[in-house]
Order: C-alpha cells, then sequence, then structure tokens
C-alpha cells in the first residue's frame, strides 16, 4: 500500500501542475510554483520517516502515529534537505514578486496571456 | 595544496564584497570584480592543470578528511569531485566570466545599482562553477539553483524595459518548473536508494535498478534538456538570452546552458546511472531531442531580424549538435564511434562557448556604438566598425565549421562520427549546418553591404570592449591551428575519464 | 585517428541526399500541373504560365522547367515550415509549460518501457 503522505505529496504536485496549466494570474502562478514545492518538500520529508524492524521512528513534528520510547529517529537528512530547499523557494519567491511588480508596471495587468510580445 | 576549496571561496567572497568594496567608489569596485574573477581563473587553471597532468580525479570532503562515515563503509558528507570534464569546464567558465567582467566594466558603463550586477555576475560564475566541480546530488541542485536564480535575475537586469521583465518571467517561471523536476527526481533517487552521494548512488543503482531510479532519470532529463535548451523546450532561451545585457548574453549562452543543462546531464547519464539501465535508450532520447534541436534551432535563426536573437537561435542549434555527439556516446557507449562523438561534443562545448562569447560581444558593441539590434538597419557597418566586424567574420566562420578555425574539428568530429554510426542522422546535422550557414551569412551581407545613415556616425567601442574581443580571436585563432593535438592531448583523455565510471566510484569509496 | 579516408563518409552521405533530391524532383514533375522542359532561362511565374503573376521579390529567376509545382512546392514547403515553427513560438507561458511537460512524459515514457 502507498503510504497515503505520498499520495498527498503527489496531489500537491498535481494540483500545482494543473494551476500552472489553466490559471492566468501571475499571482496564482507563483502560488503554484509554492505548492510544487510544498509537494516536493512533503515527499522528502516524507522518505526519512520509515519503518525500521518493525516499529515506526519518532519524529518531533509528526503525530500522526503513536511514539514509543526508545524507537529510532526519523532520518536527519530529509530535514535538512527540506530545510535548505524551503530556503531557495524563498529566494524564487522574493524575486518572481518583485518581477510581477515590474510586470505589472510595463504592461498594466497580471494576465500572463498579456504578456506575449516576445515571439516568431 | 588542494586548492579545490578556493574555486567557491573566492567567487563567494568575492561575490559579497562587492557592495562594500563600491563604497570606495567606482574604480575600486571594478578593481575588485576584476582581481577576483582574475584569482578564479587562477585557481581554476591550477585545479586544471592538477587534474590533467596526473590524470587522477581530484575529491575534497567538506569538513572532514575522508568521505566515508566512522565505522561504515559508505560516504555520508557532501563532497567535491572533479574529474578532467569538470576541470575543463571550470576553466572555461572562469576564462569566459572573465572576459564579460572586463567587458561590462565599459559596456555597463552607463547603467545604475552596478554593485548588483557585478554581485550576480560574480554570484552566477560561483553556481556554474559549484555545478562542474560537486560529487554531491543535492549539492549539485543547490548549485543549480544558485546559477539559475543568478541568471534570472540578471535577464531582468534592466527593468526599465519589458524585454527583460517579460523573458524574466517565461524564464524564471519555466525554469523553476524545471527545477522542481529536477528536485522531485532527487527525492525519488534518495528515497529508493538512501544516498546522495553521485558516486554511492552509483554503486547502488548498478546492484538494483529500479522502477523509481528510472522515473527519477526521466524527471532529470526532462529538467536538464529545459536547462540546455533542447527544442521543444527552447523557447525561453530565444526570449532571455537577447533581452538580458550582452556581457550576460555571453556568459548565458556560452557557459549556463552548458554547464547547468549539458555537463549535468553527462555526469549524470555516464557516472550515476551508467550501463545500469539500457543505455542505448538513453542515449536515443538524446539523439532524437538533439536532431529536433538542431533543425528548429537553425531554421529559426534563419529568419530572425534582430541580431542577438538569431544569435540565441544559433545556440539552441549548436546545442543541438552538443547533444548529437553525447547522444551517440550514449548510445554507441564502449566502441570507438562512440568515443569520437563524445571527443566531439566535448570539443564542441569548449569551442562554442569561446565562439557565442565572442558573436554575443559583438552585438553588444554594435548596440553600445549604434543603439540598435535590428540587422535591417545596420547595413554596411564595416566601414565604420572594421575591429567588430572582423571579430564578427571570425565568430561566424568558426561557427560554421570553416577549416582553419576552431569550429572545423569539433563539427567534424560530431560528423564523421554520426556518419559512422547512422548516416541518417549526418544528414540530418549537414542539413542543420546549411540552415546555420545561411543566417549568418545573412548577417555578413548586412555587415559589409552598402552603409545606410544609421551607421554614419558610428565608431569602434573603447578600449575594455575591444580587449576581450581580441582575446577571444586569438583564442579562436590559436586553437584553429592545433586541432587534433588538443583532441588527442586534452578531449580525449577527458571522454575516458568521463566513461570510466569504476574509477569514479572507486576515487570516493576504494581509495579512502 | 583521423584519416583523410574518412571524407569518403560524406561522399556516400552525399550520394543518397543527391538521390533523395532527385527521388523528389521526379515526383514533383510528376503530380504537377502543366510541367514542362522548355530549357534554360524560362522565367518562373508562382502560378506556372500565368504572367500576372510573378514570385514577389524573386522576379529575377529563371529555370529551366516551367510548371506550377516543379521548384515551389519544395521552397513552399520549407516556407510553410518556417512559418509554422514561428507560428509555435507564440510567447504563451501556458504553452512553454506544456511543452516542458509533454517532454518530460515522452523521456519518462520512453525510460520505463525501454529503460
Amino acid at each position: 500500500m502507498i503510504p497515503f503522505q505520498f499520495i498527498t505529496a503527489f496531489l500537491l504536485i498535481f494540483m500545482g501542475l494543473y494551476a500552472f496549466l489553466y490559471k492566468r494570474n501571475l499571482i496564482k502562478l507563483i502560488l503554484a510554483l509554492d505548492i510544487i514545492d510544498s509537494g516536493i518538500h512533503l515527499l522528502l520529508i516524507s522518505l526519512g520517516y520509515r519503518l525500521e524492524d518493525g516499529t515506526l521512528p519518532t519524529a518531533p513534528i509528526y503525530t500522526g502515529y503513536e511514539t514509543l520510547k526508545g524507537t529510532p529517529m526519523v532520518g536527519p537528512i530529509p530535514q535538512a534537505l527540506v530545510l535548505t530547499s524551503i530556503v531557495i523557494g524563498v529566494c524564487i519567491l522574493a524575486l518572481a514578486m518583485a518581477l510581477t511588480v515590474n510586470a505589472y508596471r510595463h504592461y498594466g495587468s497580471l494576465d500572463i496571456n498579456k504578456l506575449r510580445r516576445l515571439r516568431g | 595544496m588542494n586548492v579545490l576549496p578556493f574555486l567557491i571561496i573566492v567567487p563567494l567572497m568575492g561575490a559579497f564584497s562587492m557592495p562594500l568594496s563600491s563604497l570606495l567608489g567606482e574604480k575600486a569596485r571594478s578593481a575588485w570584480a576584476v582581481l577576483v574573477s582574475a584569482l578564479t581563473l587562477a585557481v581554476a587553471s591550477k585545479v586544471f592543470y592538477d587534474v590533467w597532468s596526473t590524470k587522477q580525479l581530484l575529491v575534497y570532503t567538506l569538513g572532514d578528511t575522508t568521505p566515508l562515515g566512522k565505522g561504515v563503509g559508505f560516504p555520508i558528507r557532501i563532497l567535491w569531485e572533479v574529474d578532467l570534464f569538470g576541470a575543463l569546464l571550470a576553466l572555461i567558465v572562469a576564462f569566459v566570466a572573465f572576459m564579460a567582467i572586463i567587458y561590462s566594466l565599459e559596456y555597463m558603463k552607463h547603467d545604475t545599482g552596478l554593485e548588483k550586477y557585478y554581485t550576480l555576475i560574480t554570484v552566477l560564475e560561483l553556481g556554474m562553477l559549484g555545478i562542474v566541480i560537486t560529487g554531491d546530488l543535492f549539492n549539485f541542485y543547490v548549485f543549480l539553483e544558485i546559477m539559475s536564480i543568478a541568471s534570472y535575475a540578471l535577464v531582468a537586469f534592466r527593468n526599465d524595459t519589458w524585454e527583460g521583465i517579460e523573458a524574466g518571467i517565461k524564464y524564471m517561471f519555466v525554469g523553476s518548473l524545471a527545477s522542481s523536476f529536477i528536485l522531485l527526481g532527487i527525492a525519488l533517487l534518495y528515497g529508493q536508494y538512501g544516498t546522495l552521494t553521485m558516486s554511492y548512488l552509483a554503486v547502488k543503482i548498478g546492484q538494483n535498478p529500479t522502477f523509481v531510479g528510472k522515473a527519477a532519470l526521466g524527471f532529470f532529463i526532462g529538467g536538464l534538456l529545459f536547462k540546455s535548451g533542447a527544442v521543444p523546450v527552447h523557447m525561453w532561451l530565444a526570449d532571455a538570452h537577447p533581452a538580458a545585457p550582452s556581457s550576460i548574453s555571453a556568459m548565458l549562452s556560452g557557459l549556463v546552458i552548458k554547464v547547468g543543462g549539458i555537463y549535468a546531464l553527462t555526469r549524470i547519464a555516464f557516472s550515476i546511472y551508467g550501463t545500469s539501465i539500457n543505455i542505448k535508450t538513453v542515449g536515443w532520447i538524446i539523439i532524437l531531442f538533439g536532431c529536433a534541436t538542431l533543425i528548429v534551432g537553425n531554421a529559426m535563426a534563419v529568419i530572425q531580424t534582430d541580431m542577438k536573437r538569431l544569435f540565441a537561435f544559433s545556440s539552441v542549434g549548436q546545442i543541438g549538435y552538443i547533444l548529437l555527439g553525447i547522444g551517440i556516446g550514449l548510445a554507441a557507449y564502449g566502441t570507438k564511434v562512440g568515443d569520437i562523438a563524445l571527443a566531439g561534443a566535448v570539443y564542441h562545448i569548449v569551442n562554442h562557448a569561446l565562439m557565442k562569447a565572442l558573436l554575443f560581444l559583438v552585438a553588444g558593441a554594435v548596440l553600445h556604438q549604434i543603439g540598435t539590434k535590428n540587422l535591417n538597419e545596420l547595413s554596411g557597418l564595416a566601414k565604420r566598425m572594421p575591429f567588430t566586424s572582423f571579430a564578427f567574420l571570425i565568430g561566424a566562420a568558426a561557427i560554421i565549421g570553416l577549416p582553419p578555425l576552431n569550429g572545423f574539428a569539433s563539427k567534424w568530429l560530431i560528423y564523421e562520427s554520426s556518419a559512422l554510426f547512422n548516416p541518417f542522422l549526418a544528414a540530418v546535422a549537414v542539413i542543420g549546418t546549411a540552415f546555420c550557414t545561411a543566417a549568418y551569412i545573412r548577417v555578413l551581407f548586412t555587415f559589409f553591404g552598402r552603409p545606410s545613415e544609421v551607421v554614419d556616425n558610428a565608431e569602434e567601442p573603447g578600449k575594455a570592449m575591444m580587449l576581450p574581443m581580441l582575446v577571444l580571436i586569438v583564442a579562436i585563432i590559436l586553437m584553429g591551428l592545433f586541432p587534433w593535438q588538443i583532441n588527442d592531448k586534452i578531449m580525449l583523455p577527458t571522454v575516458d575519464m568521463l566513461k570510466d565510471q569504476l574509477h569514479y566510484v572507486a576515487a570516493v569509496i576504494g581509495g579512502a | 585517428m583521423f584519416g583523410y579516408w574518412d571524407a569518403l563518409y560524406f561522399i556516400y552521405v552525399l550520394v543518397i541526399g543527391m538521390l533523395i533530391a532527385h527521388m523528389l524532383s521526379r515526383w514533383a514533375e510528376k503530380v504537377s500541373m502543366g510541367t514542362r522542359r522548355s530549357g534554360d532561362g524560362t522565367k518562373i511565374f508562382i502560378s506556372g504560365e500565368d504572367e500576372e503573376k510573378v514570385i514577389p521579390q524573386f522576379e529575377h529567376f529563371r529555370g529551366y522547367v516551367t510548371g506550377r509545382h516543379t521548384m515551389w512546392g519544395l521552397i513552399r514547403g520549407i516556407h510553410r515550415m518556417f512559418l509554422i515553427f514561428r507560428r509555435e513560438h507564440n510567447g504563451l507561458l501556458t504553452d512553454y509549460v506544456a511543452y516542458l511537460l509533454i517532454t518530460t512524459a515522452v523521456v519518462l515514457g520512453a525510460l520505463v518501457i525501454w529503460g
């Protein structure tokens, strides 16, 4: 059986992709980018949470299962990775916002279909 | 002494001390930027010489002396691992970035916010250097994002023009999506194999190539084809590269698409996956994308009226040749044809970095002196700007592949190997070159045609813009004089090291 | 490793290309309307014989064969190819994303089936 957090992660990714294909507002596209990133982060974080010797590991941030004393901890690497990735995501978010403001200044619209002077 | 960490330390420190140095005035900032990039070039040359003379991989572990964990037999730390391919690209990156920084001293003089500009350009260089030296998959992703964010920001640097903003937005949104695919691939690989070190992943995948591993490779190839500008996803390139300032276009077209796309693709396909999956399939996928890229990129270049856009489409076409060479190298893995193709691809990466940098610098000089890049208005430039026209002539002849220049050798290797591998591919490559020739001859006729009134008062640019062009011309001619020697001395050892997956793994796991 | 005899492969490729070109031209002559061989220096009109319709910007062109499709079929084909490429590059972000997704899906599919 596929764990539900993986299903949720891929649902989030597909939600983001749907928004990317069918939404036209730049702010919504930024949100879509963030949702895709969140999906991948959820996938990464839940990868560190795996069954060892039949017992579930303890995770300070995850309370869906009962925790036992002396059980193994979750893998620390995915959390470090996600932390780094969140920082990168924030960078992209900030830059995207700045560009969106500038685009509104030049085009007077946030509709992505209006930003098509470059073609051919 | 292992100088490898200084390849990152020098540009990183230089980049973020740039605003401080600009407090001391404009001259100090320029001197600091040139000094930092020159130092980086020196370090990169040292790294290249070390790797080239010993033919050994350089391994550097962050925070320890050995990559292996205590009491366990596998690497647990972030490590950098440089083979000859990485070192060669590091040298080219440092060289072209140095040229671009000298060029922008004069080219960008009239812009504001220059301390941010120099910071970003050094960060861009840093990201590329990081990609070529890293041996850890997540570290690779971080450097890829550093490079990508710097290039998004630089494409939109002139935010008072609509062109830069629109190109920046398109590049950034789709580029972030492609980066997300790469991160998804990394997450899948980590979930399956529980490690991020490239060489240890190679061992693990060799033991047990699973469905998830193949899916991860699919995401990698999809994302990296985008980053390298292969054909169905090349449109951001044609928008973004002309919109950036010309010194940045030279770096984007000459370096970013190769380091962020082609190098990473090659490293993942050869060093991580290698023969543990069906290498013929991977090769043919890349060959087919390469053929499409070659035809569409060069054909689109023919019908452009904007000079920089023409060069950008020509970059797409040249990426097609490189992808074709790498694809044949994968599909004919282990045979002599594959070696020749791969040598041609590596050679063409280096050559194209020099040629396209030169061409974009020429376009920048024209844009700077005359203020337009529309080919219909630039007729008869050669009388007023002879040096710039000569530089263009050299660059165009080299990119078409005329024999005494450097483009000839690499293109010849690619044609030869594709003819040996499959004559149909060679025919496609020759058709692509026909389009490429047509495109450049158009520009040539524009330059040497009847003078129009726009160019009447044109003058040659200043020394800081001529010097990088001159250096690049000399490099192109010198490399064109000794093509087979360079091929035997540098490219073939590079290919040998690139293909040698066992050695790549043993340098981390077996050696320590 | 680079013998000059390797150039023979290019002659081989060239011969294949010329064969294909010859077959194309034979086919074009056969299917076109009113094609005649009328010797060197024949003026070329866009619609075969109609003197009113000269091809714009190519008024000075003279060929060997007159007729509707012989030569211009190929050139129109290339022109249409340019038009299609140009139309595909339409500046819509949605399309760029769709191309990226299609590329990734194609690569994924190929790797899953034959990998």
